[in-house]
């Protein structure tokens, strides 16, 4: 800032210590939760410090799920959103990056037909077209499969428009140059553009990958089969036991595994995810 | 080493704007063309026609001896330096020159070959690893021009390839340009705005003015005969004087009614007269063909440019003397013009009087 | 919109765009052209025959007060969220873009949230505010604040409002950072010279050139709770208790998916979609998005 004010200056750090406490409050105090025993979550306690079950936990959860609410092994789930996000994620990007490619660098009929077309599906999130998009998923046999998750979700007008911007800066001259060179469409693409997409890709990536991790009403709507199920979803079939509480512990601990992931990238490709969500909303 | 030949080309829009108008052209084998003119002539869409970069609306491209008007850029073994080079950002000097021939399925060892060879012409065999980004203006430029000539193309284009660099620079690289194109007598089609490029490096220049060729020829047939107004006023720098001038008989008076006392071409009752800065000097009254009062010295250090304003004309004469101490501004002097070197233009058509 | 040089291929760009139109057509276009088609239909109670009604389905919602209800309750909860995510945000960036030391490593503890999905979020705060071992919630208990959102509707809302607000609060702080650190260091400065101490200078500077952001966010953040909040609500309260947290795509999920309401959930449906469409036009016709990072 312009001016040396010590104690404003003080004032902005303790107040982003606070601020980073209060939004990680809720993880630590999950993170305790999951690793206390069943005993010491009864009424009346509110555990601040980890318990010593940790491994206990942890593993039993991962390895055999929470027999009362018939929810797979946590791994098994974690596995299934993996598939999920890194399909998603590509598929995305696959055929976004193609139908920029040819929305922009090719002129046929329909074109803009086309793009108004890709532009509308911003308007129809799933929780708009819930029970229709599920008629078509069970007709087509799509349900309780990984083709089910992930293929109807990758249309993406988003990834699309990005890489469209991204297209529309790229001189003119280097597919004049490329076409000089003797270089048909396939092979511009190919040794052209993919390359100099490389960082629009991985910022997308990180975006998608989050986006395809965090799926909820999707997965609901498309498993019934537990083996199908993703974490994000199959952590409410723990918390909605009839009649019960919670088991408190594994609940939590599930919370933490489903959220590593995901948090893991943001963090380690902080550049690219910053670039990426601002890249995406313009 | 080819030749190339233009029949009646033309192209229009799709919109409908007619970019060339038809021009009709032999460029012989190892010739050196220059399109000049100003911006928005059609010199660039005409240069991208013969790429195969703007399709050809009507008319004949022949290459050699082959038609290529609907020939894909790649197929027609040319290349092309483009204004801003055009060099591919994610590719080092080295893939970037090698990129055309892998594509022509040449061996490893042939494209190492021809790599290294336009790498040794041009000097830059120490910048093959490095990316665009890592180089200067200069050295993308010089990498833009191997990449062109590593393929030994029928035919070279130049798309205003010195204008993004500086003064010293484009001096510079304007002789080597012509150095190299000498020793390798490739023919070469060049365009730019810029005049003093044009005629040093011409072969043969074509002037543009919209759409169509106002002239073709030498640079100095150009400069010495140029058949319109439009070439004698883009031709030389600064630009040849335009006097209009009233013959009755074989007397010209000047707007302001002064005589001069020279005999003009009959036949026309107004004309155009034409004299460049430097066929005009400064004289006595008594042999004097004009008056002028100064209005701005210019000192270019070689030679000095003066501005003479004179009743009844528009704009000033421009004079160029070597000794600029022969006159004082606001001082009236008289000047001659050399009477081998008059050109009268029909004010009308704006065409030379023979 | 487009190059003006451009390859001609009569098949290829067709081959290229097929597999996104196949997709958007089979799962984005026709079901939402069936949600509209349905909207129009009353199905007999055995599902066995329907009938066409034009607008009698559209009719019959809004003369619903559990449908008015469930849309005023929408409003609250979507504005209120987006307040506290934008405010939280903003408060947090201006003072992350003040402090120079320290700043990336602030950076990266505020944005990891944006990696925890809305579910898991609704997961942690359920855990926060439950009565009995909940820190929030036991601790009000404690204070003498009676505090139970399994039976208190308030109490549930503002469960689901902070729950879903956390989550955002990482998003509103990128955009909002980026923002202030794409204002010329020198305007400040200026404002500096000209004697604006620091609040001064945030509200006759700073502020006015961050609104096409705080905008912005505004907008991404209202479709945000009207949308994507569906898991916080599903995850935790299930709507309850007795409605008090049904916002609109709840109840469409409820009526249709559970109620099998077809023709009122599919008229529900329109409407969302109406809604959705009208903020991204809006979104991308007026809202100025000058953020630069």
């Amino acid at each position: 800032m312009v001016e040396n004010r010590p104690l404003l200056t003080f004032f902005s750090h303790l107040a982003l210590i606070v601020g980073i406490s209060f939004i990680a409050l809720p993880v630590w105090l999950a993170f305790v939760v999951s690793t206390q025993e069943a005993s010491a979550l009864f009424a009346g306690q509110v555990p601040l410090w980890p318990g010593e079950h940790f491994i206990e936990n942890y593993s039993s959860i991962l390895f055999e799920g929470e027999k009362n609410s018939g929810a797979p092994p946590i791994l098994l789930m974690i596995t299934n959103s993996l598939v999920m996000a890194v399909c998603v994620a590509v598929g995305k990007i696959t055929i976004s990056i193609i139908s920029a490619y040819a929305i922009v660098y090719f002129q046929f009929p329909f074109r803009q037909a086309i793009f108004w077309m890709i532009f509308m599906t911003l308007m129809l999130p799933v929780e708009v077209r819930i029970l229709p998009t599920f008629e078509v998923i069970a007709q087509l046999g799509m349900l309780n499969s990984y083709a089910g998750l992930t293929i109807p979700l990758i249309a993406s007008a988003t990834a699309t428009f990005l890489f469209r911007q991204f297209y529309m800066t790229i001189p003119d001259e280097m597919i004049e140059a490329a076409r000089m060179d003797g270089a048909g469409p396939i092979r511009f693409f190919v040794d052209i553009l993919l390359p100099l997409s490389r960082t629009n890709i991985a910022a997308l990536f990180v975006i998608l990958f989050i986006f395809g991790w965090n799926q909820y009403l999707w997965p609901l709507l498309v498993t019934t089969d537990a083996s199908y199920y993703t974490v994000v979803m199959g952590i409410q079939r723990m918390m909605a036991v009839p009649d019960s509480d919670p088991i408190w512990h594994y609940v939590m601990a599930t919370a933490i595994l489903g959220m590593i992931p995901p948090v893991i990238v943001v963090v380690t490709m902080q550049k690219l995810f910053v670039k990426g969500l601002i890249e995406t909303e313009k | 080493m080819s030749t190339v030949t233009l029949k009646d080309l033309k192209k229009t829009y799709a919109n409908g704007f007619q970019a060339i108008h038809g021009i009709d052209m032999e460029i012989r084998d190892g010739e050196f063309i220059v399109i000049v003119g100003p911006s928005g002539c059609g010199k660039s869409t005409l240069l991208r026609m013969i790429a195969g970069l703007e399709t050809i609306t009507d008319g004949e491209l022949m290459i050699d001896d082959r038609r290529v008007n609907q020939v894909e850029p790649g197929k027609r073994d040319i290349a092309m330096v483009f204004q801003n080079y055009a060099l591919y950002p994610h590719m080092s000097v080295y893939d970037n020159m090698a990129y055309g021939l892998k594509i022509r399925k040449k061996s490893k060892e042939e494209i190492e070959q021809l790599v290294n060879k336009a790498a040794d012409i041009l000097e830059i065999g120490a910048l093959l690893d490095r990316k665009p980004s890592q180089l200067s203006g200069g050295q993308r430029q010089r990498v833009a021009m191997g990449r062109a000539i590593v393929r030994d193309p029928k035919v070279f284009l130049f798309d205003e390839p010195l204008s993004n660099l500086d003064a010293k620079l484009r001096v510079q690289m304007r002789i080597e340009i012509r150095k190299l194109q000498r020793a390798l007598k490739t023919t070469a089609i060049y365009v730019t705005h810029d005049q003093v490029e044009a005629m040093t490096l011409a072969d043969r220049l074509i002037v543009m003015n919209g759409g169509l060729p106002e002239q073709i020829g030498s640079p100095m047939e150009l400069y010495d005969r140029p058949s319109t107004t439009f070439v004698a006023g883009f031709i030389g720098s600064p630009a040849m004087n335009f006097i209009p001038i009233q013959v009755d008989k074989k007397d010209a008076t000047l707007p302001s009614g002064q005589k001069l006392n020279f005999s003009a071409p009959s036949g026309h009752a107004q004309l155009l007269l034409g004299i460049r800065p430097e066929d005009i000097e400064i004289t006595t009254p008594e042999l004097a063909d004009l008056t002028l009062k100064v209005s701005v010295i210019e000192p270019l250090g070689a030679d000095s440019l003066i501005y003479g304003s004179c009743e009844g004309m528009k704009e000033d004469l421009v004079v160029r003397v070597r000794d600029k101490a022969l006159v004082q501004e606001e001082e009236i002097f008289s000047v001659r013009f050399n009477q081998q070197k008059l050109h009268y233009f029909d004010p009308k058509t704006n065409s030379r009087l023979p | 919109m487009q190059k003006q040089v451009r390859f001609d291929n009569k098949v290829l760009p067709y081959l290229l765009v097929a597999p996104q139109v196949l997709i958007t057509i089979i799962f984005f276009i026709w079901p939402a052209s069936q949600s509209v088609y349905q909207s129009f239909l009353v199905e007999d109670p055995f599902g066995l025959s329907s009938e066409f009604v034009w607008f009698a389905n559209f009719e019959e919602l809004f003369a619903d007060s559990t449908y008015l209800d469930s849309f005023g309750r929408t409003l609250l909860f979507s504005f209120s969220t987006a307040f506290l995510a934008i405010s939280m945000a903003l408060f947090l960036a201006i003072m992350a873009d003040r402090v120079i030391r320290g700043e990336t490593l602030y950076k990266t503890f505020l944005i990891w949230p944006y990696a925890v999905a809305p579910a898991l979020a609704g997961v942690l705060w359920f855990l926060m505010f439950n009565p009995t071992i909940g820190v929030i919630g036991f601790g009000l208990n404690a204070l003498g604040y009676e505090w139970n959102h399994y039976l208190n509707g308030w109490q549930a809302m503002v469960l689901v409002i902070v729950a879903s607000a956390w989550k955002q609060i990482s998003y509103n702080f990128i955009f909002f950072l980026a923002g202030l650190q794409s204002i010329p260091k020198p305007l400040i400065e200026a404002a500096a010279i000209d004697g604006a101490g620091p609040a001064h200078r945030f509200r006759t500077i700073i502020f006015p050139l961050l609104s096409p952001t705080t905008f912005f966010l505004l907008v991404v953040n209202l479709v945000y709770a009207f949308f994507e909040t569906f898991p916080v609500i599903h995850a935790t309260t299930q709507g309850g208790p007795a409605k008090a947290t049904e916002i609109l795509v709840y109840k469409v999920f409820n009526d249709g998916f559970i109620g099998l309401d077809l023709g009122g959930s599919a008229a529900q449906s329109v409407i969302l979609m109406i809604i959705v469409s009208g903020l991204t036009v809006f979104q991308f016709k007026y809202v100025e998005k000058k953020v630069t990072y």
